[in-house]
């Protein structure tokens, strides 16, 4: 643990897709990709994390693999929701 | 899902309860994230699976907050990973953990997804999403919080909880706010001991079955199917003991948690948030007893050209009631 200015870029990258997550989007793909992208900067941050235990890296792919799947999850429900309203606009709910 | 069979239902449901045993029983907070992604994968088919358009907004929204709330929660666990706060439990990383999972159980401030996907669910998803998938974050909260913050989290859910039933018409979403109000009890009985929890959980859950089974038998959404069915005595008398025993009222079953509770709280000196506890209460059970006299004394329909709505079947009702009714005095005869 030499350097700890790269964790500042850890938190930046993830308040940045938190960011965009909370904001207010027309289409909600922009939505399922602000949480890729906070998959990407936790997965940078295990990865420097798991440097410093010796390589030992078979956890980041554990981590990989579910991340991986969430997202395929997010996307079946966009598709589901493309085949219901017709689109992927925030505009088209209907419930309070 | 197109073809919507219970095979695929019982697969889902196997894999939602190992999901909870994974995350309550890991040995490192990364097997408990683990455990609350399978949680949700599994969920989402369970919900997604009529043809309307409500289910794919509900099961939408229930994605979006359970995913940012779980991979926030991964990303604090690395940061504490990283700066080896493994023991110390007062600072900002166990607020920035237990936020995250206050978010999934649905509690204040991070409830306003949660009435609108009850309003979304059919009675026994609700019921899986009310009882079910709160253990997990709950047991995951004991392992590791911060005891001012979530001092506060209580008084926010218990007002929150009071407050947001009051000009409810939809039963599904009374019932979500009355589940808002018993999570701010069952956090602060996880705080006290974990054998509390459970006796509350276990407590709650048995009188949420008792009450959605009810109003699942009887295909019942909004209040004013109360009030225009031409029930039968006995079904009014038990939807009656039912309400007042979620409330609280004390010869019925749901008194006795909350007395251990309160019992506590007035042994430890904590008499603010007592009289927090019992004035949100007085309010909950307030907004009960109005649906109930309606249905008993003001609107209380008689027809004689429609046959009454009798089960053939009132042995599960009476059963349920006499549960209610009897289970504090019955406790005391248990010698353990």
């Amino acid at each position: 643990m030499l350097i700890y200015d790269i964790w500042f870029l850890f938190i930046y990258m993830f308040s940045v897709g938190n960011l965009i997550f909370v904001s207010k989007n027309k289409h909600l793909l922009v939505v399922l990709l602000s949480l890729e992208f906070i998959v990407l900067s936790i997965f940078f941050f295990f990865l420097v994390l798991l440097m410093f235990i010796d390589y030992d890296m078979y956890m980041l792919m554990v981590f990989l693999v579910f991340s991986v799947c969430e997202g395929s999850l997010g996307l079946s429900i966009l598709v589901s929701m493309i085949r219901s309203h017709g689109n992927d606009y925030f505009q088209s709910f209907s419930m309070l | 899902m197109l073809t919507n069979n219970n095979s695929n239902k019982m697969f889902f449901l196997f894999i939602l309860f190992f999901s909870t045993l994974i995350s309550i029983s890991s040995n490192s907070w990364f097997g408990c994230w683990i455990g609350l992604e399978i949680n949700l994968l599994s969920f989402i088919p369970l919900i997604s699976n009529s043809k309307n358009l409500l289910s794919v907004e509900t099961s939408l929204k229930y994605f979006l907050t359970q995913s940012l709330a779980s991979i926030n929660f991964l990303f604090m666990i690395l940061i504490k990973f990283s700066l080896l706060k493994n023991f110390d439990m007062n600072n900002i990383i166990s607020i920035m953990m237990n936020s995250s999972l206050l978010m999934k159980m649905g509690s204040a401030p991070f409830h306003f997804w949660f009435p609108n996907i009850v309003e979304g669910l059919s009675w026994m998803n609700n019921f899986m999403l009310m009882t079910w998938q709160k253990i997990s974050p709950m047991i995951l909260l004991s392992y590791y919080f911060n005891k001012n913050f979530l001092i506060f989290m209580i008084i926010m859910n218990l007002i929150i909880g009071s407050l947001g039933g009051l000009n409810q018409t939809s039963l599904r979403k009374l019932l979500a706010f009355s589940s808002i109000n018993n999570l701010g009890w069952m956090i602060f009985s996880i705080m006290i001991s974990e054998n509390l929890w459970l006796f509350y959980f276990l407590i709650y859950s048995m009188m949420i079955f008792m009450m959605i089974s009810l109003f699942f038998l009887m295909n019942m959404y909004f209040m004013n199917q109360l009030f225009i069915n031409n029930m039968n005595f006995f079904i009014k008398l038990n939807l009656l003991i039912n309400f007042l025993s979620l409330g609280g009222l004390p010869p019925f079953m749901g008194f006795m948690p909350k007395w251990i509770i309160i019992n506590f709280l007035l042994i430890n000196k904590f008499y603010f948030l007592t009289f927090i506890f019992m004035m949100t209460s007085l309010i909950i059970i307030y907004y009960y007893i109005r649906i109930i006299y309606s249905s008993f004394m003001f609107n209380y329909f008689k027809m004689k050209w429609v046959n009454l709505l009798m089960k053939n079947n009132m042995s599960l009702i009476n059963l349920s009631s006499f549960i209610s009714i009897s289970s504090m005095i019955l406790s005391t005869f248990i010698f353990m």
